[in-house]
């Protein structure tokens, strides 16, 4: 087993990583840009290296001075988490010759299913059901139009080498396609450094239905069953759960088949995940395989057990894989949702800033993987997303409530976040009927605000502004007696006692 | 004792009394009995009766956060930001229009020419942050009248990017 593992990556799947490695007793190596100086990745690794300046180009995403800083550290292993540089083959080429081993799938693997197009290819060839689209890249616009005219609007363009909604563009109409490959071709182009893309026919109201599948190094595959992440804004998953209301236990079966067959298709080893669209009638089609750890792995391991990291690190240490599929099981409901710094009623504006306070909700059923502290300045340069908070219950109802109160006990202030919209989105009535598609947030939250605000509500925030000026000036001022007077939170003053109030009047 | 607040672009005057061990509170037409309690640095609770509501004060620069009843609101003394003409209302919109960064980012396009007419809601530029694109649109229609970046310039929020002379 290695002894030391170093974390390509920063924010929360960083944490995860590093706590995952921890508990296998293995150090880590934490990178850094100097935009994340301060950031907990680095505090809660056991080593830490800077990489160069803020620009992800320039530290993440830069191969030979993460390399450098795996070689100079000792360690023998690069977990790259998602995004930055985890489905970049030319990087696991690179850790393959450099001796460090890749927490992920061989370069060749990667390199084939990072290629939507060529990955598309091979499914076709292997039987499997892919949406009509584009056989090659796009070389140019007028491409596009052809290629458009013959699938018929809608279409969707997509990033060759993307994911993460990144590079995405739905075109309705023949006058929209010319600036929406543009800018999916920019996109593409600043998240991947590769601005190819293609063209897909457009499924209206699908389901996201994705499979989780482990595959070791002599090829003995797995699946660990779907998450449903059809709730999605700007083609960005922000809620995800399993298991998906939308199978029955034949169609589970069915498209699990169907993943771990993807997955040997392609000669791929480590975890991935295979993406399905299912439509209104029951039939999947192939979307993608991630070549990477997922944003959404929570949900899959609260429900099966499994600690999908610990996988991870096992399979690329050589070891085989021990679980067994007819041993595998789905135990009751979990729902994550993403918490982004964006603001969710002026159009989900990006919202940087200083964590002025935090709160995280915690009890039974309750996970929080954050990347955050209060106190921490959340930089501009990377993706908004601070944390994600997922809960587990018997069954989807009592996750949907549990998840409920842990987003209204969640408190993050001095930066916008979506709690308050996430919390709308898992109480409204359609949701919670298991009626999820891909077309939800902009069926029902559209111009979303929030509503009006109740006047007792807005009476309430001015006493407490008023309360707090108040208590202010009746402290001692800094510096007027002897020796520091400032509050300082100890511990001891705000351990245990800040659950008392509960959830406020209603309880819990 | 009486304390002004600038919130959503009104002014608002809170009183607070003690009375019997409790604070009044008067703003507007109504009234808040409460004791408050206050049980970490940035947590109060609030109880009248037998109902207690927690609220969550942060306090970043001049600015006050309060979360109260799910709901967050950002309070400023009222000098500071009376004269924030970003929420001018519609009738307002005369003269010379900044268009402002909504966040800290990178301009990535200009779409737009000095001396160039633009709609209402038209695209005037795209400023890159978190990794995504964000269009920013004219408030107003007019007439470009100064661009005041450049591509590829890192922008604070609130910086002005573009000056539109509003059509008269």
């Amino acid at each position: 087993m290695f002894k030391k593992i170093l974390v390509a990556n920063r924010g929360e799947i960083a944490v995860r990583v590093i706590k995952g490695c921890r508990e296998m007793g293995i150090g880590t190596v934490a990178v850094y840009s100097e935009a994340d100086r301060d950031s907990l990745h680095v505090w809660l690794a056991d080593e830490a290296v800077a990489i160069g300046p803020p620009p992800a180009v320039e530290s993440y995403l830069d191969m030979g001075r993460i390399i450098a800083a795996a070689k100079a550290s000792g360690a023998e292993a690069i977990h790259p988490g998602y995004g930055f540089l985890a489905e970049n083959s030319a990087f696991a080429a690179l850790c393959e010759k450099e001796g460090v081993v890749f927490i992920g799938p061989n370069s060749a693997a990667m390199e084939l299913v990072g290629d939507k197009v060529r990955a598309r290819r091979t499914m076709e060839k292997a039987g499997i059901p892919i949406i009509p689209g584009m056989p090659a890249v796009a070389k140019n616009v007028s491409d596009c139009e052809t290629a458009a005219k013959s699938l018929g609007y809608p279409v969707i363009v997509k990033a060759s080498a993307g994911g993460g909604g990144k590079g995405m563009r739905v075109v309705h109409e023949a006058g929209e396609l010319a600036p929406a490959v543009e800018a999916g071709m920019r996109e593409a182009k600043s998240a991947f450094g590769d601005d190819s893309v293609y063209l897909e026919k457009y499924l209206e109201e699908p389901r996201h239905v994705e499979v989780q599948v482990l595959a070791d190094n002599s090829g003995r595959t797995v699946h660990l069953f779907e998450r449903e992440c059809s709730i999605q804004r700007r083609h960005q998953k922000i809620v995800e759960e399993t298991p998906s209301t939308a199978l029955t236990p034949a169609l589970r079966a069915k498209m699990g088949e169907t993943a771990v067959k993807a997955i040997q298709a392609a000669g791929y080893n480590n975890a991935g995940t295979v993406e399905f669209l299912l439509d209104r009638d029951g039939r999947f089609y192939f979307l993608e395989v991630n070549a990477r750890l997922q944003v959404e792995h929570p949900v899959t391991e609260m429900t099966t057990g499994v600690d999908l990291v610990r996988q991870q690190i096992l399979i690329a240490a050589g070891e085989p894989l021990s679980l067994r599929q007819e041993d595998l099981r789905q135990r009751g409901h979990a729902i994550e949702c993403r918490i982004y710094a964006e603001d969710p009623r002026h159009n989900f504006l990006p919202s940087a800033g200083k964590v002025v306070v935090l709160r995280e909700p915690k009890g039974p059923g309750v996970r929080c993987d954050s990347g955050i502290y209060g106190g921490w300045e959340v930089p501009v340069h990377y993706d908004p997303i601070l944390a994600k908070l997922i809960a587990w219950a018997e069954d989807r109802e009592l996750a949907c409530r549990r998840l409920t109160a842990a987003l209204d006990d969640y408190v993050i202030l001095g930066i916008r976040t979506t709690i308050g919209f996430l919390r709308e989105v898992v109480n409204h009535p359609e949701f919670r009927a298991g009626r999820t598609t891909t077309a939800f947030i902009k069926k029902h939250f559209d111009g979303w605000s929030g509503g009006e605000v109740h006047e007792d509500t807005r009476r309430l925030a001015l006493a407490a502004a008023a309360y707090d000026e108040l208590a202010r000036a009746g402290r001692p001022r800094e510096g007027a007696g002897r020796g520091p007077q400032k509050d300082v939170a100890t511990p001891w003053t705000t351990l245990g006692r800040w659950r008392i109030g509960g959830a406020g009047p209603d309880g819990i | 004792m009486e304390f002004k607040f600038l919130l959503d672009d009104e002014v608002r005057t809170v009183t607070v009394e003690r009375k019997d061990g409790a604070l009044v509170f008067r703003e507007g037409e109504g009234t808040l009995t409460a004791e408050v309690r206050s049980v970490s640095e940035n947590e109060l609770l609030f109880v009248s009766g037998d109902r207690s509501q927690r609220v969550f004060v942060a306090r970043d620069g001049k600015r006050k956060i309060v979360l109260a009843g799910g709901r967050e609101f950002v309070l400023a003394e009222p000098d500071r930001g009376a004269g924030r003409g970003d929420r001018r209302d519609k009738k307002a919109r005369q003269g010379v229009w900044p268009v402002k960064a909504p966040m800290p980012g990178k301009v990535i396009k200009l779409c737009v020419a000095e001396g160039e007419a633009v709609r209402e809601n038209q695209a005037l530029a795209i400023v890159e942050a978190m990794k995504m694109e964000n269009m920013i649109l004219s408030e107003v229609e007019g007439v470009v009248k100064k661009i005041l970046v450049t591509v590829g310039e890192l922008v604070d929020a609130e910086r002005a990017l573009i000056e539109v002379e509003a059509k008269a």
